[in-house]
């Protein structure tokens, strides 16, 4: 009798099935550790796709590339997750003005390094303003979340960073100031802010703020590019992490309703989840209890679902309600979050993107907060090449059946030179919603603006020309940004919908509408952050087909609920709380 | 069994002594057992032999006869006397230990019933015990064998075989630490015996104790000429030890000895795979290759180490090799089928396996492949490839009930068909063949929650939670090292 180690294992496992588990695990080395092989495709619908996509960035004037890390490799992790961007009307003349973060390098910013603020010129251009609203600033910038935290009727900024994450206060002359200190948001030492959510958890009428962290960072103790087996990609030296670097801790700061924040973290029960990797944040009232709750994808680590109480307090059931991990209870490297009701039960559903060789998530939700994973039956799991960021569920043809947008890119650009099928600059993806629960992939069908490859990260959706359809924002590392304008073909109609909160936050954020057409429901929320570290349009937008009308049920924030009937389609609909329907501004280009 | 054939014979003669000594009133008993005494054989036999004459229907004068003539060693009239002593007196205490220990000694599983007769009589006879648990041990029984080894006791303490066997039963059972006790006993017989410290040291590695793994190798790492099977066990010790440098010390020290072993290789790979240094281990079983052109697991170790680096035509090429040369290696035959997985390319996994399939029907590997590869191609409730993929499943779990990984295959398929206490069957099964698998849990929380069992389910999420850790734990430590070539400029390890 001759007993091994191996032996045994072979006998008792049949090993090739636990080394290929392995094996899968080892290749993904310091990200994922769940891979899932794409579902066959099948075959095209022939049906037309009447979004068209085609970037206009250089031609808005969009030209400041968004430096962020080494251009050839990355040494450090930090080089490598980007950063996102918003949507804003930072002026209130009712047209959509960009803010685009941006990054460093290790060895120090470019002169023209900085985050962009571009005022929206309503006819198609911007002008970059960011010198005139005090906005200039060059560091490690990862996520943006808008909000108007102090009700004055401007929106705010808030910014995380490597270091300390900032709060810009909109002083309604076109200007901004640093607010961070004034409002108790410095950090006692740096921190690696990542994402981040403007949410009135208690109900106040005064916005809240959750910040994920993503990892304890520091250079002076972080592994380099083949130093441990964190810092190999397919037998790639490549930058370390995040497995392997410790886990970030995440944030709730309660608005004391004065322009300060208190740090509830730990009272609030945030603080107990300490092992994750928080990326994106959205916060939306996801069981439908007329509560905010608080989603956080997370990277390589199971993503986190705190469920509000009521009463100050979270309790967290990711995993519970299957959120958490993929469908075989693997954890995922959860990057970014869209949120929409895809098969319009009006329910939100939750769409994550992950990184290569594993499928982006779509999760239906039952209306209780439940979910059920159904990447597969929906064919989302078709594609799984590329690292996926941005992310969206909406409505890109106006056919009131909201479909799925992302934006993709590689973290280790020095992987393409010896396996090219891991290219840094990929295409985005549309996912068009069939109507059957079903999506179908297009990518060159969607106009070149999405066939285009780039190495992007954050996407906002929105409508910046006010043409009645939903245009992307991207940011592409180390180039300018781009804009796709939607050149929308058909007559298909929609409805947007601007909100404004009175006893709720001016902001109307975790506001949901129903909007009821041709016998469908369709639910949207007012979101702070969603995508990758990126700020939407925060103008619901209905796409209704043929229908020229809708009904909506408005959900307020603090509880109200309004409903208005037979609103005409093709136009925006300005909703007070309290007070119904209100002009809406700046809609006309004159 | 040399102790047990003097003990019984002990036995034997206290019996008879003191049988004899309660019927003194036969004057022919005590002549005999003094002949015995005086180890005077010939003399006793033909003692009984006038006795028996006279009294053919005693009993007593047949078992001395029959403890003559084994003491003779006429085993064949020794077993005819005791059997004549029991057609008279069938609860013979002394006869029955007579017959017993002959037909132990021949290995004869009539054996088997004397001794159950005897412990009967003499539930507590240590003795008695040990020699059915060494029977039953022969025959494969360990079930059987295990209880009389733990009643046979200290008596054990001097048979290493003895112990050899129960320990080996123990091992069967998984009942590890308590084999870990009986061959550290075995050792303690027989310090110097290399064998007895190997197998306590594999056991000491399976369970994760390394440094008594160590303490046990020592005496024989210290000798002059160590052999490579010990500095194997050394180097995975070693290895589960945090120390991988020293490991691959000793592991190379090994195959310096015993350069065409093929396990000495294998282990190499092992470790190169679980520090990621692929290529180092490609090379490693390349030269072993040279020495061992024609070792199936070589090439399928490599294959497996070639996909990692996505190397997936000479993983192929491996596994086909490792295929030609041992078509019934279950593992080689799905090797295709699992690189082609891991390349993307679903339909050529599906492919290979069902043309190994087609030769080995039954094989319950390639039929979890086949389903699980249907299942990752999206296969839909209710179509044709989903009812194959049930099928084979099913199939599988059936060949070979402990197959978690096909368990977990059919749970899904389960969860998609809305079959939901069917799947929270298949994850309760699937638990007990490895009660650390995440996804097992993961599903059976999900499927208990959606037919609304809640009960269990904070637990199960507990229980979720800390193999996670304990996962992540794991890795961090096999993650501290990377295996370098030679002619790179050594680092020092980094703690992540």
């Amino acid at each position: 009798m001759t007993f091994t180690r191996r032996t045994f294992v072979r006998l008792s496992l049949g090993s090739a099935i636990s080394l290929t588990a392995t094996a899968e695990r080892l290749l993904a080395q310091g990200v994922s550790t769940h891979t899932a092989k794409p579902l066959p495709r099948q075959a095209p619908s022939g049906r037309p796709f009447n979004a068209h996509f085609v970037d206009v960035a250089s031609a808005a004037g969009l030209h400041a590339p968004v430096i962020y890390g080494g251009v050839e490799s990355k040494k450090y992790i930090l080089e490598a997750t980007g950063c996102g961007c918003a949507f804003l009307d930072y002026d209130n003349d009712g047209w959509m003005d960009i803010f685009l973060l941006s990054g460093t390098r290790l060895e120090g910013a470019p002169v023209d390094a900085s985050n962009r603020l571009y005022k929206n010129n309503r006819d198609g251009t911007f002008t970059d303003v960011t010198e005139k609203a005090g906005l200039r600033a060059a560091d490690w910038a990862s996520a943006v979340c808008i909000g108007d935290y102090n009700n004055d009727g401007f929106e705010d900024i808030f910014c995380t960073y490597y270091g300390q994450n900032v709060l810009y206060r909109n002083n309604g002359d076109g200007t901004f100031s640093d607010a961070t200190k004034a409002a108790g948001l410095l950090n006692e030492q740096p921190r690696w802010g990542a994402g981040c959510s403007f949410l009135d958890y208690n109900r106040d009428g005064n916005l809240d703020l959750f910040v994920s962290n993503y990892v304890r960072f520091s250079f002076e103790h972080a592994p380099v590019p083949g130093e441990n087996n964190n810092c190999n990609w397919k037998g790639i030296p490549v930058e370390c992490g995040p497995r392997g670097l410790p886990t970030g801790r995440h944030s709730l700061y309660r608005n004391n309703g004065d322009g300060t924040f208190t740090d509830v973290s730990r009272q609030a029960g945030i603080a107990q989840a300490t092992q994750s990797y928080g990326m994106t944040v959205v916060a939306a009232d996801l069981d439908e209890d007329g509560w905010p709750d608080i989603y956080v994808a997370c990277d390589s680590t199971p993503s986190l679902l705190f469920m509000n109480n009521h009463d100050g307090t979270f309790r967290e059931e990711g995993v519970l309600r299957g959120v958490a991990l993929s469908d075989d209870g693997t954890e995922q490297a959860g990057m970014g979050v869209g949120i929409g009701d895809y098969d319009l039960d009006g329910h939100l559903d939750l769409f994550k993107t992950h990184f290569a060789d594993d499928a982006n998530v779509l999760y239906r939700n039952d209306g209780k907060g439940n979910f059920d994973d159904v990447t597969r039956t929906s064919r989302v799991g078709v594609e799984t090449r590329y690292v996926c960021w941005g992310a969206g569920i909406v409505d890109l043809d106006n056919d009131g059946h909201p479909d799925l947008f992302l934006v993709t890119g590689n973290v280790y650009p020095e992987v393409e030179r010896k396996l090219p099928q891991y290219a840094n600059k990929t295409p985005r993806a549309v996912f068009r919603n069939l109507g059957n629960h079903t999506f179908e992939e297009l990518i060159e069908a969607a106009g070149p603006g999405v066939a285009d490859a780039r190495c992007s990260r954050g996407c906002a959706f929105g409508d910046f020309d006010n043409d009645g359809d939903i245009d992307v924002l991207i940011v592409n590392l180390n180039e300018p940004p781009s804009l796709l304008r939607n050149d929308i073909r058909g007559k298909q109609n929609w409805i947007k919908v601007k909100l404004e909160g009175v006893k709720s936050n001016r902001s109307a954020i975790g506001a949901q509408v129903l909007a009821h057409y041709g016998g469908k429901t369709q639910a949207q929320t007012v979101l702070s952050q969603s995508s990758f570290y990126s700020c939407n349009d925060p103008r619901l937008h209905f796409g209704l087909g043929g229908l020229t009308s809708a009904d909506l049920d408005v959900y307020w924030p603090n509880g109200l609920h309004e409903n208005f009937k037979h609103l005409p389609a093709n136009q925006l609909i300005t909703l007070r709380e309290g007070a119904g329907r209100v002009p809406s501004r700046g809609w006309s280009k004159t | 069994m040399i102790l047990f054939r003097k003990l019984g014979l002990t036995i034997v003669l206290l019996s008879c002594h003191s049988v004899a000594f309660s019927q003194t009133h036969e004057n022919r008993i005590e002549p005999i057992s003094s002949a015995l005494r005086a180890r005077e054989f010939d003399k006793a036999v033909e003692l009984s032999r006038s006795a028996l004459r006279e009294s053919p229907n005693n009993a007593q004068l047949w078992t001395l006869q029959g403890i003559a003539l084994a003491s003779k060693g006429d085993s064949k009239e020794a077993l005819a006397a005791f059997q004549q002593a029991l057609n008279i007196s069938p609860n013979s205490i002394a006869a029955l230990a007579g017959a017993a220990q002959i037909e132990y000694q021949a290995g004869n599983r009539d054996a088997v019933s004397l001794l159950n007769r005897l412990l009967q009589l003499r539930p507590g006879d240590p003795t008695g015990h040990a020699m059915l648990a060494v029977l039953e041990y022969r025959q494969g029984n360990c079930a059987a064998a295990t209880p009389h080894f733990e009643k046979a006791g200290e008596l054990l303490d001097s048979q290493l075989d003895a112990l050899h066997a129960y320990a080996t039963c123990l091992v069967k059972f998984k009942r590890l630490d308590d084999a870990v006790t009986v061959f550290q006993r075995a050792v303690a017989l027989h310090p110097d015996d290399r064998q007895e410290r190997n197998l306590l040291a594999s056991i000491q590695l399976m369970v994760h104790k390394p440094q008594d793994a160590l303490a046990t190798l020592g005496p024989l790492l210290e000798a002059s000429n160590p052999r490579a099977d010990t500095l194997e066990l050394a180097s995975n010790a070693y290895e589960d030890s945090g120390d991988t440098p020293q490991a691959v010390s000793t592991l190379r020290q090994a195959l310096l000895l015993d350069p065409r072993n093929v396990s000495l290789y294998l282990d190499f790979a092992n470790i190169s795979f679980a520090h990621e240094s692929f290529q180092v281990g490609i090379d490693v079983i390349t030269e072993g290759l040279t020495l061992q052109p024609n070792a199936d697991d070589l090439y399928l170790a490599r294959g497996v180490l070639y996909a990692q680096l996505a190397q997936y035509d000479k993983a192929e090429a491996d596994f086909e090799r490792a295929y030609e040369l041992n078509p019934n290696q279950s593992l080689s035959s799905a090797a295709q089928g699992l690189v082609a997985v891991q390349a993307n390319d679903l339909d050529h996994a599906l492919r290979s396996v069902q043309s190994k399939l087609a030769r080995n029907p039954n094989d319950p590997l390639l039929l979890y492949l086949q389903a699980d590869v249907l299942s990752q191609k999206g296969a839909d409730p209710g179509t044709p490839e989903f009812q194959l993929a049930m099928r084979s499943a099913k199939k599988a779990v059936a060949l070979q009930p402990t197959l978690a990984p096909a368990r977990a295959v059919l749970a899904k398929m389960y969860m998609q068909t809305g079959e939901y206490q069917a799947a929270i069957d298949q994850c309760r099964k699937a638990l007990i063949s490895d009660p650390k698998d995440q996804t097992a849990v993961y599903r059976l929380i999900q499927a208990l929650r959606k037919t609304g069992q809640k009960g269990e389910i904070p637990d199960l999420l507990k229980r979720l939670a800390q193999l996670r850790e304990q996962a992540t734990k794991e890795e961090r430590e096999r993650y501290r090292y990377k295996l370098i070539e030679e002619d790179t400029p050594p680092r020092p390890p980094v703690q992540p």
